[in-house]
């Protein structure tokens, strides 16, 4: 039962309705917000992407176009010019001479082809590839890779090529190839190589160009080398062929690049131009921390004005509320100043209006239960003068007429004829019974009127007292009595002893026409409550006068048959209803009576 | 006029009067009673003034039996008066009424009563009360006289 409790606390589900205004409206209000800005910051932030991948696409075919034309010149130049050194008089005779005449005319010129350390090696060949001069690094074995490297397959007159780029160790050589002719013959071929090596202020010049993390490549078209101009590195991670035109591709180190791949003129090479998207995308990637940055900026300031709004609402209610509290405590003077005319202004009016009159209503109504106290108390007084007047006054005139009574029966009893003697007595009996009656009365109505004085009271040492005394003031001791146990009570021990005293009394008077009079008594415990009982086997009465039992001056017995004032019942009920208790009988005519009290188990001091 | 009493008796009703001496004299108390009949009276009897000026009393009363509800002068009053005064504060007295009203009894004893005694109403016990009574206060309490 108590999981269920506990589970049912944990469904407990978050709700709107359960969030003041004052949290409320701000929080929609950031909701609102944030769609607005989630939504326009999106929008805008593909867009500008968008753009900037445009942008950047155009920028690096421009840049490689400029490059391409730029290496494309410089290898224009570089052709044309070896093209004429292979063409001059001292070239073209050693050739025809077929490498046999003195090198003294032909070698200065080869010399002077290497313009500087780059250039590495200069060499002179007959139509059939056979090497007739050489000057430079001659070691290098590169005219093995000479075929491979140019194709002159079907060379013509005048034609100068440039050869595609060959590693050997760890540097790239490329060769720029003339044909030396004669009368349009080809009659031979001069050979330049050269190391591929970019000088530091070139790269610098570059990055300065292109920007840091932008990498240039060159390599041939056939897609074997690649080179960074300085030294061979791994062929960028294309899915096609090196083709003119746009890549996009994910670069090893991680992170998308958008490359541009151009043809190199007058070579066999091809220029790449490689940019990580992150770089295109900086300018749009600016753009989204604006928005951010804004947006939040906007939000805070958007939660803050609904903050400011929706206090501006709750706080008069919260005057409001509070004015009311006040009023709830007893304070009637509490008033409410907004000072807005708004709805707000107009409810704090109605408000004060209404505590207002409120406050009268209850000024009213104080004065009336005053003076309806006065009143009251002016008559219990009277009333407690009349009680004090009946116990004083009525007692005194009844006790002259017994006394007197007796005075005559005891000094004249033997002049008195027994007629005489019996009217005697009957004032006597008479007398003493009215005297029980008023007795009876007054415990009555003071009953309404004292405080009851609880303690904890041992019932059955209180049970067994009264009916000692009981059985003691019947004179006859033929009645059994049996007595159950009986749990302690909280009361007045002195009322709670009239009550067992009337209920004994009755059981006791009730019972003695029987041959074999019995008293049982006891008690049954419930929840909340003791109920004692006091059981007799005398003659019992109708149930269909049970109601009129416990009423005032009600007997179901005449005065013949038991004698009794009629209140003693009545006086039980009064005592026992003031105990928070309830008191009831059954029975039946002939068959004894069961009288039930009940008392709360209140908890014991 | 010189003279000797040993129970002050104030009470208004001449019945209980005569059935308080009756039940006196069955014990022989008698001899010494004063009936007043109201609180004047008795003020007057105990202070020597009014008709009892020339009241000489050779000793304070023994015990003063009072009934509360008097014309004039209340029992209540008179016990204030006695209890008040140094002269008779040491006289018992013992109030004797039809009354059992709390408040009463409560008085009596804030102001030094030495018993209080509720008239039983009927006669048997009523004899046996003031039996009881004078018994006690005459020939059982030692008083400091």
């Amino acid at each position: 039962m108590g999981s269920t409790t506990l589970q049912k606390k944990g469904e407990k589900r978050f709700s709107l309705k359960d969030l003041s205004i004052q949290k409320r409206l701000p929080l929609l209000i950031c909701i609102l917000l944030l769609c607005v800005i989630i939504a326009f910051g999106l929008t805008s932030y593909i867009g500008v992407k968008k753009a900037a991948l445009e942008m950047g696409r155009e920028r690096i075919k421009t840049l490689s176009e400029q490059l391409s034309s730029m290496f494309g010149q410089a290898a224009k130049d570089l052709t044309s010019g070896t093209h004429t050194v292979a063409n001059q008089p001292p070239i073209k005779n050693y050739v025809l001479n077929g490498g046999r005449g003195p090198d003294t005319a032909a070698l200065p010129v080869l010399q002077k082809l290497q313009l500087d350390s780059s250039w590495i090696l200069v060499e002179l060949y007959n139509a059939q590839w056979k090497p007739l001069l050489r000057t430079g690094a001659t070691e290098l074995k590169l005219n093995k890779n000479l075929d491979s490297v140019i194709s002159f397959s079907s060379p013509g007159p005048d034609s100068c090529k440039i050869g595609k780029l060959v590693q050997v160790g760890d540097s790239i050589y490329y060769a720029i190839v003339a044909a030396v002719t004669d009368h349009k013959q080809f009659i031979g071929y001069l050979v330049r190589w050269r190391l591929q090596k970019a000088t530091a202020k070139a790269i610098a010049q570059f990055s300065e160009l292109l920007g840091s993390d932008v990498i240039l490549l060159v390599g041939n078209a056939d897609g074997t080398l690649w080179s960074d101009m300085n030294k061979v590195v791994s062929a960028p991670p294309l899915d096609t062929k090196p083709k003119d035109g746009f890549f996009e591709y994910a670069t090893p180190k991680g992170g998308q690049a958008t490359s541009t791949i151009r043809p190199i003129a007058f070579t066999p090479w091809f220029l790449l131009i490689e940019v990580p998207q992150q770089r295109l995308l900086e300018a749009a990637n600016r753009f989204r921390n604006w928005i951010l940055i804004l947006g939040s900026i906007l939000l805070i300031a958007g939660i803050f004005a609904a903050w400011l709004m929706s206090r501006n609402i709750t706080k008069p209610l919260k005057t409001l509320t509070a004015a009311a509290a006040t009023i709830a405590s007893g304070d009637y003077s509490a008033s409410v100043e907004i000072g807005r005319s708004d709805e707000l202004g107009k409810l704090a009016g109605a408000f004060n209006t209404m505590a207002q009159q409120v406050g009268n209503a209850r000024y009213n109504l104080e004065k009336i239960v005053e003076e309806r106290t006065t009143q009251l108390q002016k008559a219990n007084k009277e009333l407690e003068a009349f009680s004090y007047s009946v116990s004083h006054d009525l007692r005194a005139p009844l006790r002259s007429i017994s006394g007197f009574a007796m005075i005559l029966k005891e000094d004249y009893v033997a002049r008195l004829d027994p007629e005489a003697n019996r009217l005697t007595d009957k004032i006597i009996t008479n007398a003493k019974m009215m005297g029980r009656l008023i007795d009876d009365l007054i415990s009555f109505s003071k009953m309404g009127r004292t405080e009851i004085d609880r303690q904890i009271v041992d019932m059955k040492k209180l049970v067994e007292s009264c009916v000692a005394e009981t059985l003691q003031r019947e004179g006859e001791n033929k009645c059994q009595t049996e007595i159950h146990p009986l749990p302690a009570c909280y009361g007045d021990q002195n009322l709670i002893k009239q009550v067992w005293m009337n209920l004994i009394s009755n059981a006791v008077k009730y019972s003695s026409k029987n041959p074999v009079p019995r008293v049982e008594i006891g008690c049954t415990e419930s929840d909340d409550k003791h109920t004692y009982y006091v059981r007799d086997n005398g003659v019992g009465f109708d149930m269909k006068y049970a109601h009129k039992l416990f009423g005032v001056f009600q007997r179901l017995h005449s005065q013949k048959e038991f004698e009794g004032t009629g209140l003693g019942l009545a006086l039980a009920k009064r005592i026992i209803n003031q105990h928070n208790g309830d008191i009831w009988s059954e029975a039946s005519t002939g068959e004894g009576a069961v009288f039930y009290f009940s008392l709360p188990k209140s908890k014991l001091p | 006029m010189k003279s000797e009493v040993d129970i002050l008796l104030i009470e208004d009703s001449l019945d209980d009067a005569e059935m308080t001496i009756r039940a006196l004299k069955k014990i022989k108390l008698d001899n010494n009673v004063v009936h007043l009949e109201n609180g004047q009276e008795a003020l007057d009897f105990l202070f020597a003034k009014g008709k009892f000026e020339t009241l000489r009393l050779s000793s304070q009363p023994k015990v003063i039996l009072l009934d509360i509800k008097m014309p004039k002068v209340d029992g209540i009053e008179v016990l204030r008066r006695i209890k008040s005064d140094k002269r008779t504060r040491m006289i018992p007295v013992v109030i004797m009424t039809s009354s059992s009203e709390e408040k009463d009894l409560v008085t009596s004893y804030k102001l030094g009563v030495n018993s209080y005694v509720v008239k039983p109403v009927d006669f048997e016990n009523f004899t046996r009360a003031v039996v009881e009574l004078g018994l006690y206060w005459l020939l059982a309490n030692r008083s400091t006289q």
